[in-house]
């Protein structure tokens, strides 16, 4: 299935708080086995990672982070987590992808279950689900109050990346990022010289799609300003 | 059977003088001097809904056949050559068997000046700002002058007004949260108006604080277990998430003695104490062994969701309010006739239980007086055949230190009902036709979808 409502209330496992979050299970190898607290914490988040192909590539170039994709749909989840499973095994000797992982999650709705307050340094929105009908459109990812939530997640000076191939849903994502007074447009020079923006382009499945077919791939991405002084 | 249909909900003016209750698609104000209640305003929401989704149906028709004639230029085919005949568009008509269409008044808050009340209405999904005076006096029924009606998308769940008086505050099922300036500007359309913040679920509750040093902030809840705290009016920035309830949030408090405390209770078996500002809670007041004395069959749950002993039971908070000046909150489980009284430490927010108070009937809904220690309860009264028990007021007596249900008034107000019922106000019904009362439980989610 291509799509999943993110209004249902579906059988969904979260953390009751940060706090309660088991970390451990995702990155066993980036647990202090003398305390049994966690060495880092993830501080970049792809959400919708769909099958994890941003994951993946996303690891090598960013050893010292913990990495994890979001993904709601439950077939999809079980294939990165198959893809992972094998990646960390064949790697077993050179240590590479322990620092990735996924989870089955609504990120709409439970994103603050899971991180703290200015937790994130990247935020990714590959290809999200375009909802074209009008009256769909409060199901997209990026909306005016969702930007608040994940400005919250996001520390100061954190990049939230956008890539679709569908022109409308690109200028919508762009409207309503240049709109929110917590995120400010990075310029192209910046998108040029930015090793996500790269991977972002050529590592997504959906990427590679769009690519054969020679389609167009549209690309903004946003920092996330300081909080204006409280009134 | 006729009988009077019970009151939805009940709300007293800042100074305790008057009473407003709601029945139906109607506004009652009354007047409580020298022991008595004299109705003094009266207002009905006109709205004619069925006409509306009537013309609404009728031109969904005409569009649709106006896209079935354009394509019937192109002269579609069969794979035969005939052409294809269109089907007329299927688009039911409101008519008998329809399901009931309700106008009820929700939602009813007064102005902290004392001036004005505002409702929600389901017949156009909109606030309603209405105007009343507490030196008011009248033999007969007054009017209510309504200001401003201000529609929106989704149907509104809760208000609050900010605490400058400038806006209104409303949160929708949608998940969204408006502001509604009550400065006398015009209304706006439908479409144009933008959320302040929204939530992916439901929203249930809205409430306006203020920390220690002025800063407003705007608390919201939801049908997930989400309580959201957001600066206001810059709602973009949020403060933190209040963590704790594993089930529905469906209503908020918190007082005016130790404004950092923020109570809330939903369909778990705890009501929270909270100390909002540190984002810590600081009691759970468990009360599922002290209500299931008081549980019914109406506490089973729907078909689709039981086990198979049949006997898995629902129930949830429906209200919880917080005295005036006393250190005690009071709430009540949807569908019984127990009001809990709860005491408040002061110092560390602990709950502990003070009293219980058994109402004759299933409380409907329950609010506090700005001004003073009492607590204003409705009935479900529908099986009572004498035309009595209509609202309760509950007060704190001082010489034992104990709060008793307040007969006199409760009289009073049962013999203004009465009185009401001789002017020609539309107060009665079918017993079969009373508004589902009762509809706060079904907000508990199930995980319906697996995938």
């Amino acid at each position: 299935r291509a799509h999943s409502n993110p209004f249902s209330d579906h059988q969904l496992e979260y953390p009751a708080s940060p706090a309660e979050m088991d970390w451990a299970k995702l990155y066993p190898h980036l647990q202090d086995e003398a305390t049994g607290e966690m060495t880092k914490k993830v501080t970049i988040a792809d959400i919708g990672c769909g099958f994890g192909g941003l994951l993946v590539d996303l690891s090598p170039a960013f050893p010292e982070n913990l990495i994890l994709g979001m993904e709601i749909r439950v077939q999809v989840t079980n294939y990165v987590e198959d893809r992972i499973i094998a990646l960390r095994a064949q790697n077993k000797d050179n240590l590479k992808y322990r620092n990735i992982n996924v989870l089955r999650g609504n990120a709409m709705k439970f994103l603050p279950n899971f991180f703290e307050k200015s937790q994130l340094e990247k935020m990714f929105f590959c290809f999200p689900d375009p909802h074209f009908k009008q009256r769909k459109h409060k199901a997209r990812i990026i909306t005016n109050t969702l930007l608040s939530e994940y400005a919250y997640v996001l520390k100061e000076g954190g990049v939230i990346y956008t890539i679709t191939d569908v022109e409308d849903l690109h200028l919508w994502m762009v409207k309503h990022l240049e709109e929110h007074p917590l995120f400010e447009r990075l310029s192209e020079e910046w998108e040029n010289n930015d090793t996500c923006v790269q991977i972002m382009r050529n590592a997504t499945e959906e990427g590679k799609k769009v690519e054969r077919k020679k389609g167009d791939k549209f690309v903004a991405c946003f920092k996330r300003l300081p909080n204006p002084t409280i009134i | 059977m006729t009988v009077v249909h019970p009151f939805q909900s009940i709300v007293p003016s800042r100074d305790n003088s008057l009473l407003f209750v709601t029945s139906r698609n109607q506004i009652l104000g009354f007047k409580y001097t020298n022991e008595k209640f004299n109705i003094l305003y009266h207002w009905k929401d006109q709205y004619e809904r069925e006409t509306l989704l009537r013309e609404k149906v009728i031109k969904e028709q005409k569009r649709q056949l106006a896209e079935n004639a354009k394509l019937d230029l192109k002269k579609s085919k069969d794979n035969e050559g005939k052409p294809v005949v269109r089907p007329e568009p299927k688009i039911p008509t409101p008519g008998p068997g329809a399901p009931p269409i309700y106008s009820i008044v929700r939602n009813l808050i007064v102005s902290p000046d004392d001036t004005k009340l505002f409702a929600c209405t389901d017949s156009d999904k909109a606030i309603i700002e209405l105007s009343y005076d507490v030196n008011a006096s009248s033999s007969t029924p007054l009017g209510l002058d309504l200001l401003k009606r201000q529609p929106y998308s989704k149907r509104p769940n809760a208000i609050t007004i900010t605490k400058d008086q400038k806006n209104v505050i409303m949160v929708d099922k949608f998940g969204d949260a408006f502001s509604m300036p009550i400065d006398g500007s015009p209304v706006l359309d439908i479409n144009e108006i933008e959320p302040i913040l929204g939530h992916v679920s439901m929203l249930t509750d809205v409430l306006m604080v203020t920390d220690g040093e002025g800063k407003q902030y705007i608390i919201t809840s939801d049908r997930d277990e989400h309580i959201k705290i957001s600066h206001y009016p810059q709602c973009f920035i949020v403060d933190k998430w209040l963590f704790g309830h594993k089930e529905f949030v469906s209503s908020l408090c918190s007082p005016t003695w130790k404004s950092d405390w923020l109570f809330s209770a939903g369909g778990d078996d705890n009501v929270f104490a909270w100390n909002w500002v540190e984002g810590k809670n600081s009691s759970k007041f468990n009360y599922s062994e002290l209500i299931r004395p008081y549980l019914t069959d109406a506490h089973l749950a729907p078909a689709r969701f039981q086990n198979e002993t049949n006997d898995t039971i629902e129930y949830s908070v429906s209200k919880v309010v917080v005295l005036a000046n006393r250190p005690f909150i009071a709430f009540f489980v949807e569908a019984t006739k127990l009001l809990f009284i709860i005491s408040v430490d002061k110092s560390t927010g602990f709950l502990a239980l003070a009293q219980q108070i058994e109402m004759p009937y299933n409380i409907i809904s329950l609010s506090s007086s700005a001004s003073d220690d009492e607590l204003q309860i409705t009935l479900d009264n529908r099986d009572c055949d004498n035309h009595k028990h209509f609202a309760k007021f509950v007060t704190f007596d001082k010489d034992t230190g104990k709060f008793v249900v307040d007969t006199t008034k409760s009289s009073a107000f049962d013999e203004a009902v009465a009185a009401a019922l001789k002017l020609d106000f539309d107060l009665q019904c079918e017993k079969a036709d009373i508004y589902p009362l009762y509809n706060v439980t079904s907000l508990k989610k199930h995980g319906e979808h697996f995938s």
